[in-house]
């Protein structure tokens, strides 16, 4: 009798052939982007997204071309922060579909993008019996999607918006070999710095680099006077850096202007010789050093 | 995954007319030994279907739907954007919405395969509508 391998072809799918496509596909979209940076968190509530779409504004200041992955399939908030609408009209190609433009040219894709109305949540049906694994298989899927059927063109970087928690990464470095690192995000309170210990330990672990670790709301700054001080109770995260042995990049303190910028218009670009301005700015230069090793 | 038949010691070949999804995700594909035309039947439970679905491939052959941008997302998103909806030069022949509805259910990695077996049986009958008992048909016709 004969054995698989005495057979030819497969069971007539195809199925490795089009996953090789499916690759080439992908490969061949990503190959046009320099640099793709992962900016993450433990918790959420930490500002990852604002984080995220503020050093795409400060790097697009620099005069490099960026784009905006927001991983967040759940939770998508990079459209509203960079003003680009629900009612957004897709344009779709044979090729792929065209990413939104943003403040300042940031091309960003985003779930948010793709749903009917701004309050439809992300279902992948509306039966009630759909399980959990289903869910999870679609999400892995609509990540490969959205990567690789988005023009995406030419890029310097993408910034990859993940979503809370670390279980994604897993995701992204399949489809993403070559990404440069991770930027984790927390604050100062005990909580988000126990919580984002797992993601930087899974990251070691999974062989991420770390670019660094960013403190948010490290501070508070009054927007009268300018003056700091201490916004939560928390050890010195600077601690745990030394602790993990990864770069500390940023401080960034908590501005109320940041929540108060208009969509479309960011913190960055309006308020950039400010304190936290400053922060954002500094944090950029160590991701660029980073990169430029 | 392969299918030999033992007694002409030959690979059976898979039928693409045949892959008929139940609306619960279950799924049937067909195989026939092109030496002895002998058939058999894989079926495969939801969760095993399910898990196919991780690559994005489709079960017999990459369809036209599958080459269209956001191909899963589009047909698995409840409540997308119409525009993000690809739509094939063979949707002249008008569904009604029950028809629809069961084509909806059907796995987005299964489902250009199901209704482009849908369609083929509408047009070699020269129907115009695809209705619930035109889907019903295709079944008996598939074998389920």
């Amino acid at each position: 009798m004969k054995t698989y391998e005495d057979l030819e072809g497969d069971g007539g799918s195809n199925i490795i052939g089009q996953v090789v496509q499916l690759g080439e596909k992908l490969r061949s979209r990503l190959d046009k982007i320099k640099h793709k940076v992962a900016l993450m968190s433990g918790k959420g509530g930490v500002g990852k997204s604002s984080i995220t779409a503020n050093i795409a504004s400060c790097l697009a200041d620099r005069g490099y071309k960026v784009g905006i992955l927001d991983a967040d399939l759940n939770g998508p908030s990079i459209g509203h922060l960079l003003g680009v609408g629900n009612d957004l009209k897709l344009e779709t190609k044979d090729d792929g579909i065209e990413p939104g433009h943003g403040y300042q040219g940031i091309k960003i894709m985003s779930m948010d993008m793709l749903l009917k109305t701004a309050d439809t949540p992300v279902m992948w049906t509306e039966e009630a019996d759909a399980t959990a694994v289903w869910v999870s298989t679609m999400e892995s899927t609509a990540i490969r999607e959205l990567l690789a059927d988005t023009n995406w063109g030419e890029l310097d970087y993408l910034l990859i918006d993940m979503p809370p928690g670390s279980d994604r990464i897993d995701n992204i470095r399949s489809l993403i070999p070559e990404l440069a690192g991770a930027v984790e995000i927390t604050i100062p309170s005990m909580l988000s710095q126990h919580i984002v210990t797992k993601s930087i330990t899974k990251n070691n672990k999974m062989g991420v680099p770390i670019i660094g670790l960013v403190e948010n709301m490290a501070t508070y700054v009054c927007p009268h006077c300018e003056k700091e001080g201490k916004l939560f109770a928390g050890e010195d995260v600077q601690k745990l850096t030394e602790r993990k042995e990864i770069p500390y990049i940023g401080k960034i303190p908590f501005d109320t202007r940041v929540s108060q910028s208009k969509s479309g218009s960011l913190f960055y670009s309006e308020f950039k010789d400010s304190i936290a301005g400053k922060a954002i700015a500094e944090t950029v230069d160590n991701i660029e050093k980073f990169i430029k090793k | 995954m392969k299918f030999l038949c033992i007694p002409c010691d030959v690979k059976m070949e898979v039928q693409t007319e045949g892959i008929m999804p139940e609306e619960k995700q279950n799924l049937v594909m067909k195989f026939k030994c092109k030496k002895c035309d002998y058939s058999i039947a894989m079926l495969t439970n939801k969760f095993e279907t399910e898990f196919v679905s991780k690559l994005g491939v489709e079960m017999g052959g990459a369809s036209d739907v599958s080459k269209s941008p956001m191909a899963a997302v589009s047909s698995s998103l409840a409540q997308a954007k119409e525009e993000l909806k690809s739509t094939n030069p063979e949707d002249d022949l008008i569904w009604t919405e029950e028809a629809e509805q069961r084509i909806k259910k059907v796995p987005f990695f299964v489902r250009g395969m199901a209704k482009k077996t849908v369609i083929n049986y509408a047009v070699e009958k020269g129907a115009t509508t695809i209705d619930a008992k035109l889907m019903d048909e295709v079944r008996e016709k598939v074998g389920m």
